[in-house]
């Protein structure tokens, strides 16, 4: 096992005429344990120059493994506020990161091609990206056929 | 305008051979401009007593106000930020947290349905872009237990 621990922040001092301080830490376990997640795709950071849907992390289920659960982190480390990439899951779309944005989210895919995590850049001259699963599923192929 | 900061920070030191550490900052700003989002629902509590399924997030007017929705056909465009914990500390209970229609069928991959993102279990958050759009914005939460069960959401939008 491993340990993993997340943390948030979320501050302001004048969204409120009081300050807001949100803080918030967690360790990264196996579904319904407190045993760590102990494989990760890696933070992988690529320079996407064609807005075509891509996915980060391909699945092909088929062979499940016990406490399966998973953690997905993106961040659009573009500086040009105008550019964004949609971030979607099978057949929806999640939202949209912006230039600095960043999401972090569970993760529980339960077949290919239904869940699995969509990237769309907005732009083809270039957007650096960034993401990154931990995660212990028995199937996530970097190199995977999927759409 | 207001400037509201969200850091995150990941870290291992035994995930991989070598030590993780992950941090990033953002501002939260609006969509395609350098200025801030200024509008919030405020933290919500929840508390949550049966397994059924409950539109945690719905799109449209709300009373804290009507939050910019990414329109499909690009009219209007937003950057709206979710943020959802488990308050509580059990590592076997958990709150499944979907997208899409409320009324629509599970993972049926036909733009029409429900997807399941994952399980938040005790002490678990997470913050996502939010685009508002109706019915397939919803955001749902099913609890795994009836036993009462606290969950804390803000949005944050234009």
């Amino acid at each position: 096992m491993a340990t993993t621990t997340n943390t948030l922040l979320l501050e302001s001092t004048d969204l409120f005429d009081d300050s807001l301080s949100i803080s918030n830490t967690s360790t990264c376990y196996k579904a319904g344990t407190t045993i760590g997640l102990d494989q990760t795709t890696g933070l992988t950071r690529t320079y996407v120059t064609a807005t075509t849907q891509f996915d980060p992390f391909p699945v092909v289920k088929g062979t499940t493994n016990a406490n399966e659960n998973g953690k997905v982190y993106i961040a659009n480390l573009s500086e040009d506020e105008t550019e964004f990439i949609t971030v979607g899951i099978g057949d929806l779309v999640i939202g949209k990161l912006y230039a600095g944005d960043f999401m972090w989210m569970p993760w529980s895919p339960k077949a290919q091609h239904v869940n699995d995590i969509e990237i769309t850049p907005s732009v083809a001259t270039g957007m650096n990206i960034e993401f990154m699963s931990i995660h212990n599923f028995a199937n996530i192929y970097p190199n995977s056929a999927d759409s | 305008m207001a400037t509201i900061n969200a850091t995150i920070n990941v870290t291992s030191t035994d995930l991989t051979s070598s030590p993780l550490t992950l941090s990033k900052t953002m501002t939260m700003t609006k969509a395609g401009t350098k200025t801030g989002l200024e509008f919030t629902s405020g933290l919500v509590t929840r508390k949550l007593t049966s397994v059924t399924q409950i539109d945690l997030v719905p799109t449209g007017a709300q009373v804290y106000g009507t939050p910019t929705v990414n329109a499909a056909d690009g009219s209007t465009v937003s950057a709206g930020k979710l943020y959802i914990k488990n308050t509580g500390s059990s590592s076997v209970d958990f709150v499944t947290i979907g997208l899409g229609d409320a009324t629509g069928g599970e993972e049926l991959d036909d733009g029409s349905s429900q997807i399941t993102l994952g399980k938040l279990y005790g002490g678990e958050w997470m913050l996502i872009p939010y685009h508002g759009l109706a019915n397939v914005g919803d955001v749902l939460a099913k609890p795994s237990t009836a036993e009462p069960m606290t969950i804390e959401w803000m949005l944050f939008f234009e």
